[in-house]
């Protein structure tokens, strides 16, 4: 299925059958239940795979699709809505006695804020149902959150009372944009935190495998860059702990197929539940790397009612495996997006490299959708060994045209502390901080590869030119024809 | 002394000693560098005198001229007259969800204009300098091209 502006993206030719469901804007395509039903109807589909992102937490469509006499490929429509709202899934969380990030499990309704005391002297006495007493016990700083929210979208620091007052209109704006749902709530600001995830696969006859965790720390605008796992911070004793709270996160609600329970870990090895994504993630990619599992696959098989066998029940992890999300993002430039078109597109290859993407040189890239190009990965026998193949990797992928995140990902590499595997969330705004400035050794290989591109345009194909002075502005005979066609082309100039 | 000059931001840079470029695949601009043990992947693309070099993966736009096109960009430089009124620019196509400037409002410097969103994200313009807002050329809910002009400060 593709909007307008995805006619010709990669996905649709290598469909089979590629059905049009609208304009470009996404609510008209991508978010539009009713056209995507019609394409369900129209392809006579048996079953839907919502992918991640647009429709695929929504309970909505879920049920949509059922009703449409198709298999939804994901946890019921009711299990969705009960996770759907932060807040409901905090409450039965806690409930199930797995720990909750301390704050509030009703919504911070309009004008609370107003009259609130943000005296941080303790919790006190909280009338039940007085959201903006229970703000007294969260304290600042605090996160203030999109009840629909989700995935780091719809979520933003504040300081203090006043800030609060000061965002609250344009968070809600934002959260009733983006999930339709301008509810918000806080919680306590755990710092330095680790965000980590456990992924679930369950069937629908009752098996759960818990497919180990991710490392999802190296994050802008608290949305993920990098993932890994195993996650250097958690040991086997705290790895029990994670594991048993996302059986029991499952357990709240009648689940199967592919989910991922999201926990902060402060720096005594504490976990909190954050949410639980009713979806396959971005970075499923890492946990089949080391798991040697095809998750999306085992998806279709557990929503046609197969059940989990051996191969995904008694799986053991082999080796590391890290993700570097490749956006039209500008690394020096606060990680702000990037348009354009990719000019060229050269992705590493070879052994332990895994690169899903769904760039196109030449194709302008679209506004509407989000900036993620390409997910490179890579597996190796331990982390060292994998932050080596990384390394190489990124010295190897080329993407002309426009600014991407990879300086980071190369920067990063390097970072003494993501390298010791001693990092939280802060990591970027802490250690990143816009990048380093060029160093001269930068500027003089650029200086000579422009001027050496510049001028070899006059000259001959394929030679070497070194650094130095006056060596690269040298012109040089040469008889090609490839030269001469350049020369003519400087010469009309 | 080289007949070519390359600038990157505004000084003048050498060409770095030590280092060697070989072209692994000249139309497309892709390169290698190496210098002893060292070796990089570089992607060189442009023409004429504006040329961007990628390097471990941050471009680096640099300027490529000889003695003429320098003697005439100089010249240009010196006849450009002093800050004037400033055109605000959509830096990339979007939807105006806000605007928070108000016409003919005095703003300082790093006062929020308005907020346009794009790539699923709410990015604030703010103002490069201190002015007044002579003309909003927007209204919310429009959809903004890449560098259509926003709004003029003077």
């Amino acid at each position: 299925m593709y909007s307008d502006a995805d006619a010709a993206a990669p996905h649709v030719a290598l469909a089979d059958v590629a059905i049009r469901i609208g304009p470009a804007p996404a609510r008209e395509s991508y978010l539009n239940i009713a056209s995507l039903i019609d394409a369900v109807h129209g392809s006579g589909a048996q079953a839907v795979h919502p992918g991640y992102g647009f429709l695929s937490e929504s309970a909505a469509f879920a049920r949509a699709v059922e009703e449409a006499g198709a298999t939804f490929v994901g946890p019921p429509a009711a299990t969705q809505e009960a996770l759907g709202n932060k807040l409901a899934a905090r409450r039965a969380v806690a409930d199930a006695g797995v720990p909750i990030v301390p704050g509030l499990i009703v919504p911070l309704e309009a004008g609370q804020v107003e009259r609130v005391s943000t005296d941080d002297s303790g919790p006190g006495e909280v009338p039940p149902g007085d959201a903006a007493l229970g703000m007294a016990a969260v304290g600042y700083p605090a996160m203030l959150k999109a009840a629909a929210g989700g995935g780091g979208r719809g979520m933003r620091r504040v300081d203090s009372h006043k800030e609060l007052a000061r965002v609250m209109t344009a968070a809600r704006r934002e959260a009733a944009a983006a999930f339709g749902d301008g509810a918000l709530y806080l919680e306590r600001l755990i710092s330095p935190a680790r965000h980590v995830e456990v992924q679930l696969l369950g069937d629908q006859h009752g098996a759960l495998a818990v497919l180990g965790e991710r490392e999802c720390s190296v994050q802008r605008r608290h949305q993920k860059l990098v993932e890994e796992t195993p996650s250097p911070a958690v040991t086997p004793t705290i790895r029990d702990a994670l594991f048993a709270s996302a059986r029991r996160v499952a357990a709240t609600v009648d689940f199967h197929n592919a989910a991922t329970v999201e926990f902060l870990l402060d720096a005594e090895g504490n976990h909190y539940f954050l949410e639980m994504n009713t979806r396959l993630q971005v970075e499923h990619g890492v946990t089949e790397l080391v798991m040697g599992l095809d998750i999306v696959a085992w998806q279709i098989r557990v929503a046609a009612g197969e059940r989990l066998d051996d191969s995904v029940l008694g799986v053991e992890p082999r080796g590391h495996a890290i993700e570097a999300r490749v956006y039209a993002e500008d690394p020096y430039r606060d990680f702000q997006p990037v348009g354009g078109t990719v000019t060229t597109w050269r992705p590493p290859e070879g052994p332990g490299i895994r690169v899903d993407g769904a760039v196109q040189a030449g194709r302008p890239l679209t506004p509407e959708y989000d900036p993620l190009l390409a997910k490179l990965m890579v597996h190796a026998a331990d982390r060292p060994a994998a932050l080596g193949r990384l390394r190489r990797a990124l010295d190897e992928c080329l993407i002309g045209g426009l600014q991407t995140d990879l300086g980071f990902h190369r920067w990063l590499v390097d970072d003494d502390a993501f390298a010791a595997g001693a990092y939280d969330t802060g990591l970027v705004s802490e250690r990143w901080r816009g990048g380093p400035a060029l160093k001269p050794d930068e500027l003089g290989l650029a200086a000579l590869a422009a001027i050496a591109a510049r001028t070899e345009a006059l000259g001959t194909r394929g030679m070497a030119v070194s650094g130095g002075r006056g060596a690269a502005g040298r012109r040089r005979a040469g008889d090609s024809a490839w030269a001469q066609l350049a020369r003519d082309e400087a010469v009309d100039r | 002394m080289s007949d070519w000059e390359a600038r990157i931001g505004d000084r003048e840079v050498s060409s770095a000693a030590g280092w060697t470029v070989e072209w692994l695949d000249r139309s497309a601009g892709i390169g290698r560098a190496t210098r002893g043990e060292e070796a990089l992947t570089i992607l060189v693309e442009g023409s004429g005198t504006e040329w961007t070099v990628t390097l471990r993966g941050r471009r680096i736009p640099v300027i490529v001229r000889n003695w003429r096109e320098r003697v005439l960009a100089e010249a240009d430089v010196a006849s450009a007259g002093h800050a004037g009124p400033v055109e605000i620019r959509a830096t990339l196509p979007g939807l105006v969800v806000a605007i928070e400037a108000s016409d003919g409002a005095s703003v300082a410097e790093g006062d929020p204009l308005l907020t346009i969103e794009a790539m699923k994200m709410q990015n604030e313009v703010r103002a490069p300098r201190a002015g007044r807002v002579a003309s909003i050329g927007v209204a919310v809910g429009e959809t903004v091209a890449g560098g259509q002009v926003l709004l003029r400060l003077e």
